[in-house]
């Protein structure tokens, strides 16, 4: 099967590069698949759950990521996100305490800037502890 | 010529200080190598930001974007500029923090509406100290730079910037030239300008990719210019972090050299005065017997 290159880079380190057979990630209204030879696009990505499968497996390999953006350009597809955790590094307590902090801070009276910093925490923790419960 | 206890006590005190300019010297060289792995671990994500711009803005030429407005057309006296100066918390870093100030103040000579935002200690007392008015909410640490807080000094900035606060934004922070050389740098971050990211010398002749964007270019570039200033930003928080940790291990170097030649000094005056007080101690010995002995004769 046709294979891309696919290289995924986290702000504060390179999370995965290797040559893949598909590689699904969040964008704004859902999700989308990429498969080998893909048209040159560049998409912009929610946070949210990102799926792939290297070249000679079938196994789905799954990430949580952050906002960012997937380039696509001759057969090379480059995912520039702020955060990607593979399942195994997640800490479930601190998500889970990062999603009662949010919950609690989304009951209280807040700023504009302040109710998106926390429903931005809330959605980040709560991926976070899907993505475990589902394949851990 | 000093005695020889005072000698002593001086050289005691000299060597507790030597102890602990060298002590200082380990802290910050170790803090430098921890920050400067820091920023290998981000080269790759902002240089691919970096391309990806100058992609997006080779496809669109023509993109009107808030974040690339022209400015050159207001006023000077009606144009409104935000200062991001990068200071340390503490001293004893040789010129680190003169040069950052007196690079800041020179500019802000020079421009009637200032808006300052003063990271570390040291930066915010000299700035009230002279009465300049700086952002009282603008409180960050440069200790130990992270990604959080860099994206929320550029949340800070560019909503002032989206709301029409701020018509431009400059960063003031030092750069490391090489693992000895240290240069202050000032810098516009906001608004962009295009020619930053065209790439000089395209070859001629190049097929034109057809490249898409999802869900449009407007968007996509919404996305990435805040990620940019966030990444610029974090990246002149760990050059300033690590030109202080620089600055400050040369400063303690030299002390602790200076240190060392004292006590050599010292010790030179120290041994002097003792074979003085030894001389002389020999010369009353010998005089007391001499006249013991003319008393038996």
């Amino acid at each position: 099967m046709s294979s891309f290159y696919l290289k995924v880079i986290a702000a504060n380190r390179m999370f995965y590069s290797g040559r893949c057979r598909s590689v699904i990630i969040p964008d704004m209204d859902g999700e989308k698949e990429i498969l080998a030879h893909h048209e040159d696009l560049v998409i912009a990505m929610m946070d949210g759950e990102m799926r792939f499968q290297e070249e000679n497996s079938t196994e789905w390999k799954h990430a949580v990521v952050g906002r960012g953006f997937a380039q696509i350009a001759h057969n090379r597809v480059t995912v520039l996100v702020e955060t990607a955790e593979s399942p195994e590094e997640i800490d479930i307590a601190r998500a889970k305490e990062a999603l009662e902090r949010a919950e609690e801070q989304l009951r209280q009276k807040q700023s504009i800037q302040e109710y998106y910093h926390s429903s931005a925490s809330l959605a980040r923790a709560m991926t976070r502890l899907k993505v475990t419960s589902k394949y851990l | 010529m000093a005695n020889a206890k005072e000698i002593q006590d001086r050289m005691k005190s000299v060597q507790d200080t030597l102890k602990i300019t060298n002590a200082m010297y380990m802290i910050s060289s170790s803090k430098l190598k921890k920050s400067k792995k820091a920023l290998e671990a981000t080269e790759p994500y902002f240089y691919t930001l970096q391309s990806t711009m100058s992609r997006i803005l080779r496809h669109l030429p023509d993109i009107d974007d808030m974040y690339f407005k022209d400015t050159s057309k207001i006023k000077k006296e009606e144009k409104t500029i935000g200062y991001i100066v990068v200071t340390s918390d503490k001293g004893l870093a040789g010129a680190y923090n003169h040069n950052v100030l007196k690079q800041a103040e020179q500019h802000l000579n020079n421009c009637p509406n200032p808006k300052l935002f003063v990271l570390g200690e040291l930066g915010r007392h000299y700035f009230e100290q002279r009465g300049i008015n700086i952002d009282q909410q603008f409180h960050y640490t440069v200790q130990n730079p992270t990604l959080n807080r860099a994206r929320n000094i550029s949340e800070t900035v560019l909503d002032l910037y989206l709301e029409n606060e701020l018509d431009e934004v400059y960063i003031v922070y030092t750069k490391m030239l090489n693992a000895i050389q240290t240069e202050t740098e000032f810098l516009q971050l906001l608004p962009l300008k295009k020619a930053d990211f065209a790439i000089p010398n395209l070859p001629s002749g190049l097929p034109v990719e057809n490249m898409q964007f999802r869900p449009s270019a407007e968007v996509v570039m919404d996305q990435i210019v805040p990620d940019y200033v966030v990444g610029f930003v974090y990246g002149a928080l760990v050059e300033s972090y690590s030109s202080e940790q620089n600055s400050r291990m040369m400063a303690m170097e030299a002390a602790t050299k200076s240190a060392k030649d004292m006590l050599h000094e010292l010790g030179i005056l120290y041994n002097r005065a003792r074979q003085t007080a030894i001389t002389q101690e020999i010369t009353e010995v010998i005089a007391g017997a001499k006249s013991q002995k003319k008393k038996k004769h």
